[in-house]
């Protein structure tokens, strides 16, 4: 009953881990860049989250997400306007890793500067708690709530990508960027909504992350590892793909935990090289 | 090859010699780290800039060269100078075994799985008690080393292994070899279709890469004489190796050379002068890398050379004149 109970935990686990791929996954299929930065944007996000929550400590704390995605959308924009747009084009398809690469650093090393490289949590109070009994089995509230956001956000995504015109041209603009500039759509600003989007999802799987457990200005790295390998695991363009492996990962660590208390991520990182060595064909494939 | 290289090259090797007759303990240290940064730097560059292959998880090797020699040392009882050949050995197989999954994976998918299995290495040295776990390795056969000359032998080691990474790439990319590899950076398809190998090249390419790496993390865990593994595996040996790369000038053998000064110039300035701590000397260095990568993607050594007309290491080659082409001739006009 205990391994039951932990491989519950570590698929809800996943579900939090699908939305940290996710963003990762939407900016590689529209603009073919992996955004190394996207694990500091994630810490950057739960940063304000926990600052907002300490600023008006009367207020429900999940409500601090609602500032908090606007602000990560506005730097989305910002960061892809400015930045990344000016190296989409380069003939080397590596400069924006490494660019968004020295980007993760600045950002990395500038959260230690200004916030210190304390660890901090995201307190949620009794909710963080609170649990309920499902057939013997304990199952926190967070945790079933995280998996449920996720499941509503994949579904909303899917749904915005292929039912309404900003998800057209967004395909559209995934598929042949040089086309829809003959229909009045300009690459670079559909770019700007997508980065802005990502970091949106990136924020609240950030500020999610940070009430379930805690994080230093050195976590980005951990939280973009499992975005990439949710990414690699699930299958590039598919969103459910994205959730199954965020929760093959989940169960992975929780039950590496129980198995072995101070491992880390130690066996999510060795499930992602098996998959690796075992479906080579399938993560070539989901390159196209 | 040109005399003038060959006599600056001796120069080079008689500063190198000389200079612990001259400097200090502490500027002997200084130089001996600036020459093994410099060292990983080109490296990285030979996989990144020649082979086309950007790995994030460098530090792997750097670490388990070190290791690979404080626990070779360590267990044989041998001057660690002497086993100091077994460090790049190691990353050299290291190498070859994870190039396997590996060389399957392009571009940034192969520079975060390198990554990743750095992070992995990295865990399973932290746990394992044979390693010392997270308190690390200390030397014990260092009662082997004579510390009167310690200091300048640890400077020869960095600035041999400085000069034969400079002068050695210098060679290769002079070499059928080395034109194969620019052909592939350059154009792959047409590399290819005149019968060059890519991912072989890339494999041998790979394997040099490590085991120099390898080498030069061994030499600068030696003189510590302690390795932990939150220093042997720090993701910042990659960040410095790429940034010293990429603000010198990617692809150019001048470029490391002079982002290694800027790097220790830069740090130097920011904490000694100013008195920040080492997160405002990365900001920094993060800051410079982004602005160079915008504003000369190419780094700051190529368009000064273009600027003035410089050539330091020049491996580009002239195409042969075959004078005018007749059907150019015989166009009419």
């Amino acid at each position: 009953m205990d391994w039951i109970e932990t491989l519950v935990n570590g698929a809800l686990l996943g579900g939090l881990y699908g939305l940290l791929g996710i963003g990762l996954a939407l900016v590689f299929g529209v603009m073919r860049v992996v955004n190394i930065a996207h694990g500091e944007f994630m810490v950057l996000a739960a940063y304000l989250g926990v600052m907002l929550v300490s600023l008006f400590p009367h207020v429900q704390p999940l409500l601090v997400l609602i500032p908090v995605i606007l602000a990560a959308f506005a730097v989305g924009y910002v960061f892809q306007a400015t930045i990344v747009n000016r190296v989409i084009r380069a003939p080397d398809p590596l400069a924006p890793l490494l660019l968004t690469f020295g980007v993760s650093i600045v950002l990395r090393n500038l959260m230690v500067v200004v916030f210190g490289a304390d660890v901090r949590s995201l307190q949620l109070g009794a909710l963080s708690r609170s649990g309920v009994n499902l057939f013997g089995i304990r199952i926190g509230v967070m945790p079933l709530l995280t998996l449920f956001v996720a499941v509503v956000l994949f579904l909303l995504l899917q749904w915005a990508l292929n039912h309404t015109t900003f998800g057209r041209v967004v395909r559209a603009t995934a598929d042949r960027s040089d086309i829809v500039r003959l229909f009045g759509v300009k690459p670079e600003r559909v770019y700007n909504y997508v980065m802005g989007l990502s970091l949106a999802l990136g924020a609240i799987a950030g500020v999610l992350l940070a009430a379930r457990s805690s994080f230093t200005p050195f976590s980005g790295v951990e939280r973009l590892l499992i975005a990439f390998e949710v990414v690699v695991l699930g299958g590039l363009g598919s969103f459910w793909g994205a959730l199954l492996g965020g929760i093959m990962l989940g169960m992975a660590q929780l039950a590496g935990l129980k198995w072995d208390p101070n491992a880390g991520l130690l066996y999510a990182h060795l499930l992602f090289f098996v998959m690796l060595l075992i479906r080579p064909a399938g993560l070539v494939a989901n390159r196209a | 090859m040109s005399k003038r290289f060959v006599a600056a090259y001796c120069v080079l090797v008689l500063v190198v010699a000389a200079a612990p007759l001259v400097l200090g303990q502490g500027a002997l240290r200084f130089g001996t780290e600036c020459m093994l940064v410099l060292s990983m730097a080109q490296m990285w560059n030979l996989l990144a800039g020649y082979a086309g292959l950007v790995s994030l998880g460098h530090q792997v090797f750097v670490g388990i060269g070190a290791y690979g020699l404080f626990l070779t040392s360590n267990s044989l009882g041998l001057s660690p100078y002497w086993v100091l050949p077994l460090a790049p050995l190691v990353c050299a197989v290291v190498a070859f075994v994870i190039a396997l999954p590996l060389f399957r994976l392009r571009e940034a998918y192969f520079a975060i799985a390198m990554w990743v299995f750095s992070e992995i290495v990295a865990a399973l040295v932290t746990k394992s008690s044979w390693l010392g776990g997270t308190s690390g390795l200390p030397l014990t056969t260092s009662n082997l080393i004579d510390f009167d000359w310690f200091e300048p032998v640890m400077f020869w080691i960095a600035g041999a292994l400085a000069l034969a990474s400079i002068g050695g790439l210098f060679l290769m990319m002079r070499s059928s070899f080395g034109l194969g590899l620019m052909s592939v950076r350059d154009n792959d398809l047409a590399a290819m279709s005149v019968g060059v190998d890519v991912q072989r090249n890339r494999f041998i390419v790979f394997l040099l890469s490590a085991a120099g790496c390898g080498l030069a993390g061994a030499v600068s865990f030696l003189g510590n004489l302690y390795v932990l593994p939150s220093a042997g595996f720090d993701v910042n040996w990659v960040v410095y190796m790429m940034f010293i790369v990429i603000i010198g000038g990617i692809g150019t053998l001048e470029g490391p050379v002079i982002g290694t000064v800027i790097f220790f110039s830069l740090r130097e300035i920011i904490t000694d002068q100013f008195d920040l701590t080492a997160g405002w000397y990365l900001v920094a260095l993060g800051t410079a890398a982004v602005v160079v990568m915008l504003w000369s993607p190419r780094g700051l050594w190529p368009p000064l050379r273009d600027r003035f007309g410089w050539q330091l290491l020049g491996v580009s080659r002239k195409a042969p004149n075959l004078g005018k082409l007749p059907d150019e001739a015989g166009q009419p006009g």
